[in-house]
């Protein structure tokens, strides 16, 4: 008879493997349902190549534009005591608790022409809805509280007496953060930041309500479906999920082990 | 030279009170104290990393209460070492020079601590022992006038812990540096410094060479906590004529437990006695004011020196050399003379 530890690991095993049939069989399904002649029609469709290089620029953008405004925002949550943190913490995480066509509809309201923001905006020349800022800002509204928490917790997991040591030894507050809290924060910061963009690169329920036009590749994806069928957005999908893995896999790659 | 004058530092619920202390200019000092005493706070405040709500700080004659860390010339060693992770062992000595001359500083002071072959190395894979060599080289490389070390042998074991301290007493001579200490040992105390001061609750309790602390601690903590061994509370009253220096002959008592002692003070007090000034006998020793029976309870051999606890009325503790102990065939339940001086009693 199998020993209990043996048990627990036989467990162990099996509900592992169930879960990772769950993630990866869909994806080898679909895959395989498309076949590599649907890779070759897919970048051949001017359409589809459009909407993968708009998703590309548009998630990094909403990345860059995360990270400018909440990198600080990161440091100030991990390092300063400070009133109302906790209350900052909590909004930064909202979004992800808001149905994503509720968020974009919410960023409709905020951004849209007949909103302050939205007509001082269209004023200055920047359209945002039904135009790529649009896909930027709703891609930006549902990546932000991955890259802030995770840096946050990048941050905080450097020991600020570190930091201290660094003062003794003649750094100025600035010269400290650029030798020792940024070198040792930043694998943390990239792996958060690469998340954010992954999030980013599948986000659809904000941006189909934000820009229809030009279309993002999960809105393109959306239409080929309900407008073709099953057969008609199998190549987009499989265009976008190899690129979408391929970026993600290489910048993985290209990261120190620890945060693999 | 360190002062610091009437220092007050809140750090969350924590609060240093009116702390004043002075290190000489070459001094090596220690602050003592249990957890929680207020040892770091103190050491912070010195390097800039705490800002005093009141009083002031002086590095080598100039006030430096509100100065910028990097601004003062303080090296900090921590006990977990803190070396940056992410640079080698040379990088983080190096860390504090500018260019001019770096190199040959980082081997001047891995050559004087031993890590010379270390170089090269990360920090990751490097002994406890290796670790704080590094960080005690960092510190001293752009050669600061003052060196702040908390608890910087506590996680060190014995051998490396004594070669450390032998290589920290050089360097402290040729690099004419003023060290300030935290540890929570006194014995640190007796080996490295000219100077200590006694910490609990945020206060200085008492400050003075290690040797006068040791035989003169001002208060039954400080007592305790400098290993006095025997600390009892009780009441003396007068019982001779004052003498010109103001002392007299007094009894103190606990209980049913009476000791002649030579006092300047009637009414509650305790009564501190050293464990060495308590003279284990078969029979009564003459010439001395105080012999107790006493019936032994516990014998504890450390090397040369042999602890005695027994019951005299009041546990009390004394040492003896172990050979001692072996020729009078010291062992529990027997029932043995102790002597005590009456000047070795002190009351505080």
């Amino acid at each position: 008879m199998p020993t209990r530890p043996t048990l627990v690991r036989l467990a162990l095993a099996a509900t592992s493997a169930l879960l990772m049939l769950f993630i990866v069989g869909p994806l080898v399904r679909l895959v395989l349902e498309a076949g590599p002649m649907s890779l070759a029609t897919a970048f051949a469709d001017g359409e589809v190549r459009a909407s993968i290089v708009l998703t590309l620029v548009c998630a990094t953008a909403a990345t860059i534009f995360g990270a400018l405004l909440g990198l600080p925002l990161a440091w100030a949550l991990a390092r300063r005591d400070f009133p109302g943190r906790r209350l900052v913490q909590g909004l930064v995480d909202l979004p992800v608790v808001v149905p994503h066509p509720v968020a974009g509809i919410a960023l409709l309201l905020f951004l849209g022409r007949r909103s302050a923001i939205g007509g001082a905006l269209a004023d200055l020349g920047l359209e945002v809805v039904n135009h790529a800022p649009g896909i930027v800002a709703a891609m930006a509204f549902v990546s932000i509280p991955i890259l802030v928490s995770g840096a946050r917790e990048a941050f905080a997991s450097v020991d600020p007496r570190l930091e201290r040591v660094a003062r003794s030894l003649g750094d100025t507050p600035a010269a400290a953060f650029r030798r020792v809290t940024l070198p040792l924060a930043g694998r943390g910061i990239i792996a958060a930041a690469l998340l954010a963009w992954a999030r980013a690169v599948s986000e659809f329920g904000a941006v189909v309500v934000l820009t229809y036009n030009p279309k993002a590749a999960s809105v393109l994806i959306f239409d080929r479906f309900t407008t073709d069928g099953l057969t008609g957005a199998l190549p987009a999908a499989l265009a976008l999920l190899l690129v979408a893995l391929a970026v993600f896999l290489v910048v993985r790659l290209l990261q120190p082990r620890q945060i693999r | 030279m360190i002062r610091l004058e009437g220092v007050t530092v809140v750090a969350g619920e924590f609060t240093l009170s009116d702390v004043s202390l002075e290190v000489p200019a070459g001094g090596y000092a220690l602050l003592i104290g249990p957890t929680g005493s207020g040892k770091t706070t103190l050491l912070e405040t010195v390097a800039g990393h705490q800002r005093p709500s009141k009083g002031r700080v002086w590095l080598h004659g100039e006030e430096i209460t509100t100065r910028a860390p990097e601004r003062r010339g303080v090296g900090f060693v921590y006990q977990d070492h803190l070396l940056f992770p992410h640079l080698s062992v040379g990088e983080n000595i190096a860390y504090g020079l500018q260019d001019a001359g770096r190199g040959a500083r980082v081997t001047e002071l891995a050559e004087a601590l031993g890590i010379g072959p270390l170089l090269g190395r990360g920090v990751a894979r490097l002994s406890g022992g290796e670790r704080q060599r590094v960080a005690l080289a960092r510190a001293l490389a752009p050669r600061p006038r003052v060196l702040l070390l908390d608890e910087p042998f506590a996680a060190l074991d014995p051998s490396t812990r004594a070669a450390l301290r032998r290589s920290l007493l050089t360097l402290q001579r040729t690099e004419r540096v003023t060290i300030l200490q935290v540890s929570h040992d006194f014995d640190e105390a007796l080996r490295l410094g000219d100077l200590v001061a006694v910490l609990a609750d945020g206060k200085v309790l008492q400050q003075g060479s290690p040797e006068e602390v040791f035989r003169r601690p001002n208060s039954a903590f400080v007592a305790q906590f400098t290993g006095a061994g025997n600390v009892l509370a009780g009441e003396v009253s007068q019982v001779g004529p004052t003498e010109s220096d103001g002392r007299y002959l007094g009894r103190f008592t606990a209980g049913s437990f009476a000791l002649d002692v030579v006092a300047d003070r009637t009414g509650p007090c305790h009564a501190v006695i050293r464990p060495e000034d308590l003279l284990v006998s078969r029979d009564p020793l003459p010439a001395a004011r105080n012999h107790l029976r006493a019936t032994i309870e516990r014998v504890e051999r450390l090397g040369p020196v042999t602890y005695i606890y027994c019951d005299a009325g009041r546990p009390l503790v004394a040492t003896v050399t172990s050979m001692g102990a072996e020729s009078m065939a010291l062992a529990p339940g027997m029932t043995v003379s102790v002597t005590i001086k009456a000047t070795a009693v002190l009351l505080v």
